[in-house]
């Protein structure tokens, strides 16, 4: 049996982010209390996002949150 | 023909190899002269660990093997296997240890080494307890997955690093 050309995450169909975010919530999960929970948080991604439009001149913008699964 | 000699100088100083521009105007600390110590800048996405700080030499986990870097190493460029970063910052010193689940590391030319990865802990901080529970939990979930799938190959990652984690801290797995 040929070794395979590329690795096992690969293979699979992880991406190369996917697999490190993986193997640093390993890490993170070992940690002892206090800076557990402290670096449990960084696993929560989130970005902004806003389609303009000339009604929002004036206007309060509204919640804009939206969290990031695709690296879970 | 004065001219010409003037264009040619100009061209030739243009045509310099950017990194020799580069390396004239870095910072005195990228030097490194001082005494053998290599420059360590040492990541993680949004904090530093370590920024321009001489070491005397570092031992990276690279995917291929863990190997050490001094002042003066031929440059390399290494993706990281979850493992420990062992930081001597005086030669004679005991080593400080980091353990990272993985990234990159790159040595230049100038001895500037950068590590960058996602995540790092002192070997103290880790709960010593947790480690074998976490393996014994990812090696179930791997034994139950289907070949191929990707619970398989999560649970793949899951046991690896835990090894890796059992290795550093000299625990013992059944």
């Amino acid at each position: 049996m040929s070794a395979a050309a590329t690795t096992y995450w690969r293979i699979a169909g992880l991406t190369y982010l996917q697999y490190t975010s993986k193997a640093a919530g390993v890490l993170r999960a070992a940690l002892k209390e206090p800076l557990r929970t402290k670096t449990m948080a960084k696993e929560k991604i989130f970005f902004k996002r806003l389609e303009w439009s000339p009604k929002m001149i004036g206007q309060p913008v509204g919640p804009l949150k939206v969290e990031v699964t695709s690296l879970k | 023909m004065l001219v010409a000699r003037g264009i040619f100088q100009l061209a030739a100083r243009r045509g310099v190899h950017t990194t020799r521009i580069l390396a004239s105007t870095a910072p005195a600390a990228a030097d490194a002269s001082s005494g053998d110590n290599l420059i360590l800048n040492f990541s993680l996405p949004a904090a530093s660990i370590y920024r321009n700080k001489p070491v005397a030499s570092v031992v990276i986990p690279g995917l291929a093997g863990e190997y050490g870097v001094t002042k003066n190493h031929s440059p390399v460029i290494a993706e990281l296997k979850a493992g420990v970063v062992q930081i001597v910052h005086e030669t004679g010193q005991a080593p400080e240890k980091f353990f990272v689940s993985g990234g990159f590391a790159l040595t230049h030319a100038n001895s500037v080494t950068d590590i960058a990865v996602v995540e790092a802990a002192k070997l103290e901080d880790i709960d010593v307890e947790e480690v074998p529970k976490i393996y014994a939990e990812a090696m179930k979930d791997y034994n139950a997955a289907a070949e191929g799938s990707k619970e398989k190959v999560e649970a793949q990652i899951e046991v690896e690093v835990a090894k890796s984690l059992a290795g550093a801290l000299g625990v013992a797995l059944t």
